[in-house]
């Protein structure tokens, strides 16, 4: 089910939402089986392996937890879990890739393609498979004691307001707050300011810039004015869809009385590429950070280790996002940044500029990534480069691209895009006060974009493939 | 958290009695109708994935609020940023264009595989064809932004080279392959013949439709596929007012009040002894194949007036035609194919298909093979 | 005593959906009504049994696809056999809101087609002769025939 889609908006939410204040005992459960709902939509056999990843997690974590620190046991759980979500994710996600690449040298050493076996990746695999094995880790390391019920540990999983993007809430965050948590008229009302602008962020601005660069990237060939604007646009689009299903997230939440962390902090706003990495996707930087840059190491182990660490980081960090490998230079070229800027002090080559300079150096530096993450294959990627530096002209019908896109529509909404994503008060920030004034403005912006959803045609957010 | 608590119930009230209201009102309106809950479509079914989404679809389009917005946003979208609606592109001057159409210039030709190759469904057409002893003369009807470019953008003023290189690339490997081909997008494309299509339709104009079809005829002369028939026809103006389809397709009374319909100078074709309106002949040794540029003035209003009568008036004798709206790729051969009857005494099929189809055809280009001749 | 309220009240919502969805389906039982009797040449009551491919979702093009179901009682026009495949007019749309300038008469009760559903079907036949237009036969390659065009569909339940 998609936050902003007739279904979710004007029927499993009020549902849920009447059933969890109507029944005030076995919350979690009543949310559990809210989520599965939620996620068997798509497609109900993927509740299936949902469950296959939750159940192996809390057995895992069950048989961590009874054991003795530093015993055989607890580590053979410990890997136990790893390889099997990681198994999972690997299959899933991964396996249709490998057999390409096999192909791939099979055909090179002169030899016949085998046929590939087609999998299909169940929507949000990687969030939930993330989410379960931070629980059997925790529990591993003593940050977060064992859950008190199967209910409550799959109520965790499948969380349906941060099931299928986001942002990822590890189990040593949330764990007390599944056994008791704050639910109040405050909180209600700051979660739905917060659902509402996430939820105008996705219709209003990111379906829009949608709409801008999906023409720009499918185009047989571009100018260099398309194909920056083209750009700008997906980075808008990447933004405010990806934000936006963060605030919803956190907004619905709040709720139900959950409180999740930040995810975005107005990235675009970054004055070097670590800087952008403390403002982008924070509950995914975090994760990465916890869970496999200080296990390998960090930057206890030399200068050399920690810049090698990051660029293995940020490589898989890149894989995480997709299997192909425009995602591994994707992070290649992030884990390069953020290792040069290291090898400086943590400063970038254009730090002592001004700082609007730097944040427009850091942007530019960040469209060059979104060209890879929004291509196809690399080859593509390379046109769009070739077309962003003016080395390819438009042939053909090419030149029509401009009649669809430098609309006074477009232009105006690229503008306020600009204007909303260059701001340092995001919607997080925003919806922490509340006046008569902003409460009239959160309304209209509700009932717009309801009515702006009711025109477009099904749009998914971005990070579902993810 | 900074809420005062009658801004906190205020908030959350509205929130609640939007969510809530609409369903609740949908439900309500429908057991006024005397029908069942729409809603409750979710319970009779096996919740299959394709059942759940079906289900969806229907509650969207069973949504008074939805049904009842819709035209509005879409007159608000329109007025205030331009924008035509999913299918629709709005150019310079009033003149509108089906996005499909600019796709299919604008993008990369996806590599044929098997049922969207033209060329393969084409030449296999053209065998069949030989074998019974008919000639086959392809026809590709150019887009209308492959012909008016100027007219969504300024940009293609000062552009000279063809805007349809994918079409001219098959029209190539047709001509390598033998195949006979009528190419109307560099006639008219070089025209100076104003209005060979019309602003708010995506279909050619009666000017254009006539030019097409002399150019045909003019061809199948040439080539000594048909003689000069013996029927004299005549014109009769017949103006008509039409909305065009690219209008009609935005599905908004609001947004198509803006527009005054626009005036068609089309002319009927009658038998000039009878002053009868003109109609096809089954028996023709001429079949027609054909989409919508077909039917428009034909078979839509004012009727006799569209490409076959034209085409019938040039050569002087009736023809046959089989028109398949948006199916010149696949369903009319198809259609054929169900009713080889029609292929009887048959010496030339002219087919036409509108260029977009060669990406965007109903149902691909299956290759269809005709029943054996009796 | 709060929540015993938010209980009740839900518990009256479920109960009307309940009575709501048992009163409306009454009716639908044979499908019979003044116009599936009356038109066509042939009337059957089948199970739909397949929708084969995707049914297209564009304005302005209107076509009919063609469905394949299982006979389960022939009430006019003879044998038409076990299986028949039948095209229906612009099938998103529902029956009672289908009809249109061009094709005027078809119509009916059903809302939207589903595998499985019985329905009450007056029909016509050859589907060309009855349909100028788009005809989406996804069982063109298997040669069936006739194609019958569907004039009038009901909702009927399983005799």
């Amino acid at each position: 089910m998609v936050f902003t889609s007739h279904i979710f908006v004007f029927y499993f939410l009020p549902l849920v939402i009447l059933a969890y204040y109507a029944v005030p005992w076995k919350r979690n459960l009543l949310l559990l089986f809210a989520s599965y709902v939620f996620y068997g939509w798509w497609d109900p056999r993927f509740v299936v392996l949902m469950f296959l990843a939750t159940l192996a997690n809390y057995i895992c974590g069950g048989i961590i937890a009874r054991s003795r620190p530093g015993s055989g046991r607890r580590r053979a759980a410990l890997v136990a879990a790893i390889t099997i979500s990681l198994g999972m994710l690997g299959f899933f996600k991964y396996f249709v890739f490998l057999q390409h690449n096999l192909n791939a040298l099979v055909v090179w050493f002169g030899g016949t393609p085998f046929p590939v076996l087609q999998v299909i990746l169940p929507i949000g695999i990687s969030f939930f498979i993330f989410q379960s094995l931070s629980y059997s880790i925790d529990v591993y390391r003593g940050e977060s004691p064992p859950v008190r019920s199967f209910a409550d540990f799959a109520c965790f999983v499948a969380l349906f307001p941060q099931l299928i993007a986001g942002p990822i809430v590890r189990y040593n965050t949330i764990a007390g707050q599944l056994v008791e948590r704050e639910h109040s008229l405050d909180k209600f009302a700051c979660g739905t300011a917060l659902f509402i602008l996430g939820f105008a962020k996705k219709i209003l601005l990111a379906n829009a810039m949608g709409a801008v660069a999906d023409p720009v990237f499918g185009a047989e060939s571009r100018t260099c004015l398309d194909a920056w604007f083209g750009l700008c646009a997906y980075a808008f689009q990447i933004y405010f869809d990806f934000s936006g299903y963060s605030d919803m997230a956190i907004g619905l939440g709040r709720m139900f009385g959950f409180e999740f962390l930040r995810n975005f902090d107005s990235p675009y706003l970054a004055d070097s590429i670590t800087d952008f990495w403390r403002r982008w996707h924070i509950s995914l930087s975090t994760f990465l950070r916890d869970y496999l840059y200080i296990p390998l190491g960090g930057n206890r182990k030399g200068p050399r280790r920690t810049y090698a660490n990051l660029t293995i980081v940020m490589l898989l960090g890149g894989l995480w996002h997709g299997a192909s490998w425009v995602f591994v230079i994707w992070g290649a070229y992030h884990g390069f940044l953020l290792a040069f800027e290291r090898w400086r002090g943590k400063e970038s080559l254009y730090a002592r500029l001004p700082r609007q300079v730097r944040v427009a150096i850091t942007f530019v530096l960040v469209l060059f990534s979104w060209v890879l993450f929004r291509s196809p294959t690399l080859a593509e990627a390379g046109a769009y480069f070739q077309s962003l530096f003016a080395l390819t002209r438009a042939d053909g019908g090419s030149v029509l691209l401009a009649g669809e896109l430098y609309t006074r529509g477009n232009m105006a909404l690229m503008a306020l895009c600009a204007l909303v994503a260059f701001q340092r008060v995001q919607a997080f920030d925003w919806v922490q006060r509340m006046s008569w004034p902003r409460l009239l403005l959160v309304l209209a912006l509700f009932v717009f974009s309801l009515l702006t959803m009711f025109v477009q045609a099904c749009n998914p957010f971005l990070y579902f493939q993810f | 958290m900074q809420y005062s608590r009658p801004i906190g119930i205020a908030l959350t009230v509205a929130f609640l009695f939007i969510v809530f209201g609409m369903p609740l009102s949908q439900g309500v309106l429908e057991l006024a109708r005397g029908e069942r809950p729409h809603v409750l479509e979710l319970f009779l079914h096996v919740p299959t994935k394709a059942n759940l989404r079906q289900f969806e679809r229907e509650l969207d389009s069973a949504a008074w609020a939805i049904q009842r917005s819709r035209p509005w946003m879409q007159f608000v979208q329109f007025t205030v940023l331009g924008h035509a609606g999913r299918d629709t592109l709005y150019g310079r001057n009033g003149w509108f264009f089906f996005r499909p159409g600019v796709q299919y210039l604008v993008e990369p030709l996806p590599a044929p595989g098997q049922d969207t190759d033209p060329l393969a469904a084409i030449l296999a057409f053209k065998a069949e064809l030989d074998a019974r002893g008919i000639v086959l003369v392809v026809v590709p009807a150019p887009g209308k932004p492959s012909i008016y470019p100027e007219q969504l953008t300024r940009r293609a003023l000062d552009h000279t080279e063809p805007m349809n290189p994918h079409t001219l690339t098959l029209l190539t490997r047709l001509r390598d392959a033998g195949v006979d081909v009528v190419d109307l997008s560099a006639l008219f494309y070089g025209s100076e013949r104003p209005g060979l299509y019309l602003a708010q339709d995506s279909h050619w104009s009666p000017e254009g439709m006539d030019y097409a079809a002399e150019t045909v005829a003019r061809h199948l002369f040439e080539r000594g596929l048909v003689k000069p028939g013996g029927t004299e026809y005549s014109e009769r103006p017949a103006p008509v007012e039409r909305l065009g389809d690219l209008i009609r397709m935005m599905q908004s009374p609001p947004v198509e009040r803006l527009f005054a319909p626009e005036r068609v100078d089309s002319r009927q074709v009658v038998e000039a002894d009878s002053g009868t309106l003109y109609e096809d002949d089954p028996a023709s040794e001429v079949l027609v194949l054909g989409d919508s540029f077909l039917r428009i003035y034909q078979l839509d209003e004012p009727g006799a007036a569209g490409f076959t009568a034209h085409l019938a008036r040039r050569l002087g004798r009736p023809v046959a035609s089989v028109i398949n709206d948006g199916g010149a790729s696949t369903l009319v051969r198809q259609e054929l194919a169900r009713n080889p009857e029609l292929l009887a005494n048959k010496r030339v099929v002219v087919w036409e298909f509108v260029e977009r189809d060669i990406r965007f055809g109903t149902e691909g280009w299956q290759i269809v093979p005709l029943p054996p001749a009796s | 005593m709060r929540s015993g309220m938010w209980r009740l009240v839900c518990g009256m919502v479920v109960f009307a959906c309940a009575l709501a969805s048992v009163s409306c389906g009454r009716g639908t039982q044979t499908g019979e009504d003044e116009h599936v009797t009356t038109l066509g040449t042939v009337e059957v009551t089948a199970e739909l049994v397949e929708i084969r491919g995707e049914l297209i979702d564009r304005p302005m093009y209107d076509y009919a696809h063609v469905m394949k179901y299982k006979v389960l009682t022939v009430h006019r026009g003879g044998d038409v056999g076990d299986v028949i495949y039948v095209g229906h007019y612009n099938p998103l749309k529902p029956r009672n809101a289908v009809a249109d300038a061009r094709v005027p008469e078809v119509g009916g009760t059903v809302q939207s087609f589903r595998v499985g559903d019985v329905h009450r079907i007056a029909l016509e036949f050859p589907i060309d002769e009855c349909f100028m237009g788009g005809i989406i036969n996804k069982y063109h390659e298997e040669n069936v025939s006739p194609v019958y065009w569907a004039v009038w569909t009901n909702r009927a339940r399983r005799p």
